[in-house]
């Protein structure tokens, strides 16, 4: 199972964004990190040319509902290129404080499957697993 | 005329500076004062020297925060530049500092030097008449620091691994190199004229589980540079580390190791000095928590022996600090010095032993590069892993080292990657360590270990 990953943005908190890396790893995905302050184009690209199954993208800045506003409209510019890919979106999604429950089905409605807000790693991962178990069925 | 020079007359006429005028500030350099020069206080100092961080887009407010920093005994002013003059965008620094001037909001992180210009900062600069520090960030700080010596601003911190590994994505390694080299230059030149200049490298890198080995190492590179170049007054630097005893032999090995390779390159005649940075992880959001960690910053900076401690504030975890909470470190800095006295000497001699080892490991692969000049071989050692920063964000780091905490809270590698530590000193360092944990339980420990200080 590939994976791409990365920051968005202007965004350049690489903690979270190693150890995202290292937990991928060690649960058995093929991980290609493009690292932090990475945008949209750069993240679908990446998708393509390495053949990814899940496009994995991190934000901690606040700055996410920016960029993520923008995913449907360029998704629709790569044609049915993405269709099977999995969109997961994690971190700290907004600025300030938000409710879960509000950023949760804004963040779907702009094209991804699985959205964690403040959410620890581990939780998101496992998520994710039981996602692509359910997917296979 | 010199290459330097022609090179000097290209930068000096850009657009955002007024008119440099090179025999004016050649003049002023000679004939300024000696309490100017960080330099000289080292010299005759008799006292670990504070100095705070800071700095504000108006003149006015920069003004009122050396103010302050004054009437709280201050030793070294800071000068910290705001993030578009650290890229080299003056127009969007003179812009904000413009807005800033018209609305009394701060609408830039820091003083945009380049924008105010060497005239008008001088005044501020002489007046209050302490050595101030440079701090940026900047890869390409040629025109930044001819600005900062015309105004008086004696030390400059920075380097090209420095201020490059840990701020920047993408900015070529190669450049960086280069831009530095005019750098340390002219502040060799310089330092002809009056007292040294002085430079000082930035130890606390990327402030996230960096071993001390990669800490000392880049510290002697980025020194080794600079001496090379003609520079006479350099500072070393790191941060606690978390472990009072880690910080200690860090010290102890850093100063050692310093005298050793500047020897080696002839430059004995270069005084080194040894700053401490108060802890520069995340801080507890409790600000009375914050104080007492800086107060035990500055214990353990007076057992490591530092020339200089760099302060925190007590609102480092909620945003750019008041001027208020910036002086109030300042003065209980300086009450902490006063009283800390009769402190112990304590030595480690098997953590000092393997920390040399690993420091001269390391070293004797950068100088076994096939390239030939130091900075060619310093860059393909980073290209190539021998040199690895923890959670750098530059695309140029190998980021195949790992690094946990032992039980002591001391970082040890568990992972090596291409770091060419010996086989002695790795299985040292992962002897310290458990090593049966998989490596979600691995990645919980580190989340916990940058953390340390927050609960």
């Amino acid at each position: 199972m590939k994976v791409v990953t990365g920051v968005v943005g202007n965004d350049i908190h690489v903690v979270a964004n190693r150890l995202i890396d290292l937990s991928l790893q060690a649960r058995g995905y093929e991980v290609f990190n493009l690292g932090v302050n990475t945008y949209l184009e750069e993240f679908f690209d990446a998708v393509i040319e390495t053949n990814a199954d899940v496009l994995l993208i991190s934000s901690l800045n606040g700055e996410a509902e920016g960029w993520g506003r923008e995913v449907k409209i360029l998704k629709s510019t790569y044609g049915k290129q993405l269709d099977n890919v999995i969109f997961m979106i994690g971190g700290n999604l907004v600025v300030g404080t938000g409710d879960s429950d509000d950023i949760i089905p804004r963040f779907k409605n702009y094209g991804f499957d699985l959205v964690f807000h403040q959410v620890d790693l581990t939780t998101g991962l496992d998520a994710l697993e039981d996602y692509l178990k359910g997917e296979l069925k | 005329m010199s290459l330097l020079q022609e090179e000097r007359e290209i930068i000096l006429s850009n657009e955002y500076v007024d008119n440099f005028d090179f025999a004016e500030v050649e003049e002023f350099v000679k004939n300024a004062s000696k309490d100017l020069f960080i330099s000289h206080h080292f010299k005759n100092q008799k006292k670990m020297l504070v100095q705070p961080r800071g700095g504000f887009p108006t003149y006015e407010k920069q003004y009122a925060l050396y103010e302050f920093f004054v009437k709280s005994d201050v030793d070294v002013l800071p000068l910290t530049i705001d993030s578009n003059t650290r890229l080299n965008d003056y127009a969007t620094a003179k812009k904000m500092l413009r807005l800033s001037e018209e609305n009394e909001i701060d609408m830039l992180n820091g003083y945009p030097l380049v924008s105010h210009g060497y005239r008008t900062t001088r005044k501020m600069i002489t007046h209050f008449n302490k050595p101030v520090s440079l701090r940026h960030g900047t890869p390409d700080a040629r025109l930044l620091i001819e600005t900062a010596i015309a105004s008086g601003i004696f030390e400059i911190e920075g380097g090209p691994i420095t201020y490059l590994l840990p701020y920047s994505k993408n900015f070529p390694l190669d450049k960086a190199f280069l831009y530095w080299k005019y750098v340390e230059r002219v502040c060799a030149n310089y330092s002809k004229l009056n007292e040294p200049i002085n430079r000082e490298s930035f130890g606390p890198l990327t402030a996230t589980l960096v071993p001390p080995c990669i800490t000392i190492v880049i510290q002697l590179l980025e020194m080794l540079l600079s001496l090379e170049e003609g520079v006479k007054s350099f500072s070393v630097s790191f941060a606690q580390t978390g472990s009072m005893n880690q910080d200690i032999v860090t010290g102890a090995v850093l100063r050692k190791t310093a005298a050793y390779y500047a020897k080696e390159i002839d430059c004995e005649d270069a005084v080194i000095n040894l700053v401490y940075h108060q802890w520069m992880g995340a801080f507890p959001q409790n600000k009375d928590f914050a104080e007492q960690l800086i107060s035990m910053s500055t214990i353990i900076a007076s057992m490591v022996g530092a020339d200089k401690i760099i302060t925190k504030t007590r609102e480092e975890a909620s945003g750019i600090p008041t001027k208020e909470a910036n002086a109030k470190t300042v003065a209980n800095t300086q009450y902490t010095l006063r009283i800390l006295n009769g402190l112990p000497n304590v030595v480690d001699e098997e953590e000092e032993e393997i920390l040399t080892q690993e420091v001269h490991d390391i070293m004797s692969a950068v100088f076994n590069d096939s390239a030939d000049t130091l900075w060619r071989k310093v860059f393909n050692c980073i290209k190539n892993g021998i040199i690895d920063v923890p959670f750098s964000p530059h695309i140029i780091n190998q980021n195949e080292m790992i690094t946990v905490r032992d039980k002591n809270k001391n970082i040890r590698i568990i992972k090596r990657g291409n770091v060419p530590i010996s086989d002695k000193c790795y299985k040292y360092e992962k002897s310290k360590c458990d090593l049966t944990k998989d490596t979600t339980s691995i990645v919980n420990d580190i989340i916990h270990d940058i953390g340390i200080m927050q609960w």
